[in-house]
Order: C-alpha cells, then structure tokens, then sequence
C-alpha cells in the first residue's frame, strides 16, 4: 500500500532524511522509533507535504506519488497525518472544520457530499470512540484545549476521515494514563484490513496498548533496523545506544524476543 | 431648511480649518481623497435606488427609516405599527412635538470648534432619525435606520444625523447601515446615543459604502448609571472608512462594550478613533477591533482610554488585533490612556500578524484546498468579533459581505 524509496529531506541544506526505505502492506500497523532529532516527524511532514524541505525520492499510496501532491490532495488520496503538535485555530468551530475536511476530500474523490444533518451522526460516533462530550464539537478547533483533548481530536479526526494510511506522530507524548487508553482505544477501534498506521513514537509505552506488525528504528534519517514488536522492547531495555554511533553491524541482527523487561 | 439654521450653520462653519496630517486623529486620513469632498444643505433626491444597493441592506423586517442624500426616503421607510413606547421618526417632527431631544444632537459645544467634519455636519445635517423608547419599555425588534448617498449633480457628501434616546430601564436594538454607491461623495453622519439609568442598547453599525466613496461617521454616547451600551462596528466600505467613538461613562456601573472589524482591501483606509471616558466610579469598558488588511490598505485603530478624577473602581480593557495579508497592507494601532483615578484596571493589547502558516498546512492536511482553507482561518479570525452579533440575520450578512472578500 505504501512504498517509500530512497527518500531523502532536507531543511536549508541541512539534511534529515537520508534515503528512508519502507514498505508498508494493507491492514498492517508500523511503528517508528529513535532518537530525538532521527526525522521520525519530518518523516511525517515530508509525507504530508509541509512547505520548506527539500525533498526527494518516491512516496507511493496505492498508485500515487504522494510527493507530487499538494497536502489537500495528499488527504484525498487517503493520507492522515496525527500532529504531535496539533495546531489551535481560535474562531472555527470543530464541527465546521470536521465537516469541511470531510466534504473537501469527498469533492475532489467526486464523491457527494455529506449534509449537516448526516454528518452529526458520523461526528457522534467519532466522539463516542474518544470518550468526547458533544460540546467539544462547538469549540474552536484545539483552542485551549489541553494536550489530551489535542490528542484525542487528532483521533477525532481520523476517524471522522477513514484514510487509507494513518501516520501518528507523538500521538502519546504529553498524555497521562487515562488519556492514552481511550487515544489507543480509539486507535485500535480504527485498525482495519484496509486501514495501514505509521504509530511514531518515543515510548515503548503506547505499543503495550497498539501492538504493531513491525517495529523499525529511525537513525539519522535512515531506518536501520526492522523487527517486530519485541524490538521495541529491546529498546526500551537498552535505548537506542546499539543504533547510535556504532556500526550497524553491532546491532543485532534479529531483534532480542523474549528480552527480560 | 429655515432661515434660522442657515444661520446657525453659518455660525457654525464660519472660519472652519481642515485637520492635516498633523493632527494626531486624521494622522493616516488620505487627504487628498478629503479635499475632494464638498458639503452643501441636503437636496432632495429622485435617484432610483441600484439594484445592487437595495440588495445590500439586511433583510430585516420591523421598523425603518431610510435616509437617501440626507434627506427622509418615506417610500422606503417602515414607521407604521410601532411598538409600544417607540418613537421612530424624522427629526422635522421630532422637532415640532419633542424638540428637547434634538438639543443634545445639535449643541454647539467646544468640541465642535475642531471636529471640522462633525460641525459641517450640524450645520447641513439637518435630516435624521429619532429613536426614543420611554421609561421601561423592551423594544424586541431590531430597529433600523438605513443612510444611502449616491452623489447629486455635484458630488456632494450627503449629512445625516441619528438620534437614539433610551429612557431609564428601556430597551432596544438599533442597526444602522450605512450604503452609497458613485464616483464621489459619501457620507457624514452623526449619532448621538442618550441612555437613562439600568437602559441597555445593543447597537450595529454596517458601514459599506462604495469603494470610490468617503464615509465619516461619529458617534457620541452618554451614559447612565448602570445602563449598557454594547456597539459593534463593522468597518468595511469606503476609499475612506471612519467612524469615531466618544463615549462617556457619566453614570455609576455603567458598562460599554465596543466591538469592531475592518476588512481593508486596494487601497482603503479604514480607521477608528475611539475615546472612552470614565467620568463616574466603578464602570466597565471594552474595546476589542480586530482588523484584515489585503493589497495596500491601511488600518488606523487609535483607543482611548480616560479615566477622570473620582472614577475609582474602573475597569477598563482594549485590544486590536490585526491580520496583514499582504507586504503592503499596514495598520497604525496606538493606545492612549490618561488615569486620573485610584483602583483602576486598565489594559491593552496589540498584535499586528500574519494568517498562520502553520494552521494553513494543518487544514490543508485535512483535505481543506488552499484557497477555502485561507478563507475558513479569515473568518475564524473575524468571527471572533462577528459572533458578538445576536441577530443572526445581520450575522449572514456580514458573512456573505466577507465572502466577497478578496475575490
């Protein structure tokens, strides 16, 4: 579903990404860890299309290239991107901008678009998934909310989009207990045969609650090591120090399963 | 016209001086556009309204004075089935039957003799509306006084005058939209707002006048004890847009709440010169503008805030806030505040950005095409002083107004 080849990022020269390979299949659920500073975010970004890198290489979802596309149409084609920083927006309602988002990605799929009416039951049923009271529909979207309810909008979102491909950044950093049960509820609500997730994390944490397929390690802008879930708690045992300034040929080469905890 | 205000408004104008770019409230007035202008008694006009004008006053029903080239338009004017304890009427008859109404509006007072515009206004706005609520009385529709000016044989800018009166305890809602349409002219009107003790007035000005015309406007209110006045101001037509505010806090627990938007595109100034004065203990007062300026246009926002000897207890807050959308836009934001009291609260805020990149990339994520996403986060940013208008068909019009916006 997801073909990432050789891609490479760069901010004013600086590089971040350097030639990231990944492929990603239908249904499946990934997740990315490193270092601060390793690109996992810009890694999200560079998918999403944000303004000011310099990118290259090839991003395909299903048959498009995602980074031929403006951001708009890279949703369209049926990528979210979860922000670890999702950004306030004082004076627009959450249930105007949720509805916009959905109809402006069914416009451009020439599909109809989805009256108010309709739509409040697609947002309840959203809200219902991240514990949400329907007034936090009538808010501006994010504005003075705290970092969980940010968080849980994100998923909110997700939900209320459907994409083909879900790439979460942080989506647990700031949150406390209770609020990364319901945001990882909500997300494995969301997992589906047709539905892929990239879960960036830092913690092994989330992945207690969203057991992924695979687990790859994010080093300098390049992954160097892939396992399954069991490599996330190699890492949490021994942090990043065997990836880190060393050959790669030091880190193992099969994740350690089974590693005490 | 009688002989006696001919007089009087040759009193008036007699040895008038024009403000220039020294002076601190005409600062960042395009003189050259004011030179044009020329004022004269008010002729009668037989002008067909453009179609384009008629559809631009808000489909309110209720009551309506309509006032075109400064002269009454009953044709136009809704003053049958009034309320109870409404008077709504020109101020030719006001002037016969309460003449003790029109004396605040016309007093010749010191300010006169250096508000240039305001005294040719006096001397040749001799048309307006009354509005009186008596004692105790909820007016629950809007009331509106509409001020059309297209330009006469000689282009000159047409005079008005309001006049809003609310008794002790009284009640009302007062829209006034303020249009033109023409090469030249506009208008130059005056409002002169009296509230009783414990009256509350919710007042709208929609001023969109043609973008080739001039619109000064100003607005004077004195208030009682406890009473409320809440005015919103949309700011929005005119090569230059003005209205000013002086408002003044005469009675204890008073409370004013101003509210502005300007939307300037081309090369529009649109300015507001507000004065609050607290004359009396323990009142509240608020100034929130908010300003978007496209292309070259200018913004002006100059707040004062003027807290008298005595005035202890005042609480009093201002903020602008201003988006440019273009390197050449500009807004000029300068608060002036004078305490002369003890206890008092006063702040002031001013932010001058730009439409948030970072919240553009986050809707544009979301599917949201670049150009509907700019226009969500605009009007966002203006809801926040729209939203402040209960009367949700004069919100749909200031929203249709913005959609028309930079295209």
């Amino acid at each position: 579903m997801l073909h990432v080849e050789n891609l490479t990022a760069s901010i004013g020269g600086t590089p971040i990404l350097n030639g990231l390979d990944l492929d990603i299949g239908s249904g499946e659920v990934h997740a990315m860890m490193g270092p601060n500073g390793s690109g996992k975010s810009t890694f999200a970004h560079a998918l999403a299309g944000r303004d000011g890198y310099e990118i290259d290489g090839t991003a395909m979802l299903d048959d498009v290239d995602l980074l031929d596309m403006e951001p708009e149409a890279r949703a369209a084609a049926g990528l979210f991107v979860g922000f670890q920083y999702p950004v306030e927006i004082p004076g627009v309602n959450n249930m105007y901008f949720l509805r916009t988002a959905l109809n402006s990605v069914r416009r451009a799929r020439g599909e109809t678009e989805i009256g108010a009416s309709d739509f409040l039951a697609v947002a309840q049923e959203a809200m219902d998934l991240v514990e949400m009271k329907r007034d936090f529909l009538y808010r501006a979207v994010n504005a003075g909310f705290s970092g969980g309810e940010k968080k849980r909008n994100e998923i909110l979102q997700m939900a209320v989009m459907e994409p083909r491909l879900a790439v979460l950044d942080e989506t647990d950093s700031g949150l406390d207990i209770d609020a990364l049960r319901i945001v990882a509820s909500g997300i494995n609500a969301l997992r589906g045969p047709e539905r892929s997730m990239i879960v960036i994390t830092h913690h092994q944490r989330l992945l207690d609650y969203i057991k992924p397929d695979f687990v790859h390690v994010l080093v300098d802008g390049r992954i160097v090591e892939s396992g399954d879930h069991t490599l996330a708690l190699h890492l949490e045992d021994h942090g990043y120090a065997d990836f880190v300034n060393h050959d790669l040929d030091d880190a193992p080469e099969r994740p350690l399963s089974g590693a005490a905890r | 016209m009688t002989e006696t205000s001919t007089a009087d408004h040759q009193d008036l104008i007699a040895g008038l001086t024009f403000p220039t770019k020294r002076d601190e409230a005409w600062r960042y007035a395009p003189h050259d556009v004011l030179g044009q202008l020329s004022f004269g008694p008010s002729v009668g006009s037989a002008h067909q309204l453009p179609a384009a004008l008629d559809a631009n006053i808000p489909a309110l029903t209720g009551p309506r004075i309509v006032l075109l080239n400064g002269v009454i338009d009953l044709e136009r004017s809704d003053l049958a089935a009034l309320p109870a304890g409404l008077r709504l009427s020109s101020f030719d008859d006001a002037g016969r039957d309460r003449p003790e109404l029109l004396a605040t509006h016309f007093e010749n007072d010191a300010d006169l003799s250096t508000d240039t515009y305001g005294a040719l206004n006096v001397a040749f706005g001799r048309n307006g509306a009354v509005v009186h609520v008596a004692s105790g009385h909820a007016i629950d529709v809007p009331i509106q006084v509409v001020d059309i000016s297209l330009p006469d044989e000689i282009g000159r800018a047409s005079c008005s005058g309001v006049v809003v009166h609310l008794e002790k305890g009284a009640s009302a809602t007062v829209v006034e939209t303020r249009i033109g349409d023409g090469e030249l002219g506009g208008s130059n009107t005056r409002t002169t707002i009296t509230l009783g003790d414990q009256a509350s007035l919710d007042h709208i000005v929609l001023q969109d006048v043609a973008s080739t015309q001039v619109h000064l406007g100003r607005i004077r209110a004195t208030q009682g004890a406890e009473s409320v006045l809440r005015s919103h101001l949309f700011n929005l037509g005119g090569r230059y847009g003005r209205v000013d505010y002086d408002v003044c806090l005469a009675g204890e627990g008073a409370l004013v709440d101003l509210t502005g938007l300007y939307l300037g595109m081309g090369n529009q100034v649109l300015d507001q010169q507000i004065t609050v004065v607290h004359a009396a203990p323990n009142c509240t007062s608020r100034q929130s503008f908010r300003g978007i300026l496209d292309d070259q246009s200018t913004g002006v926002f100059n707040g004062g805030i003027d807290v008298r000897p005595g005035a202890d207890g005042t609480d009093a807050e201002q903020s602008n806030d201003n988006l440019l959308l273009s390197d050449r836009a500009e807004v000029n934001t300068q608060p002036r505040l004078e305490i002369l009291a003890d206890d008092v609260v006063c702040k002031h805020g001013a932010t001058v950005g730009q439409l948030d990149s970072n919240a553009l990339y986050y809707l544009r994520t979301r599917g949201i095409a670049e150009a509907e996403a700019r226009r969500l986060l605009l009007q966002g940013f203006a809801d926040q002083a729209v939203d402040t208008v209960a009367n949700e068909i004069l919100r749909s019009w200031i929203t249709e107004r913005m959609q028309r916006y930079g295209d």
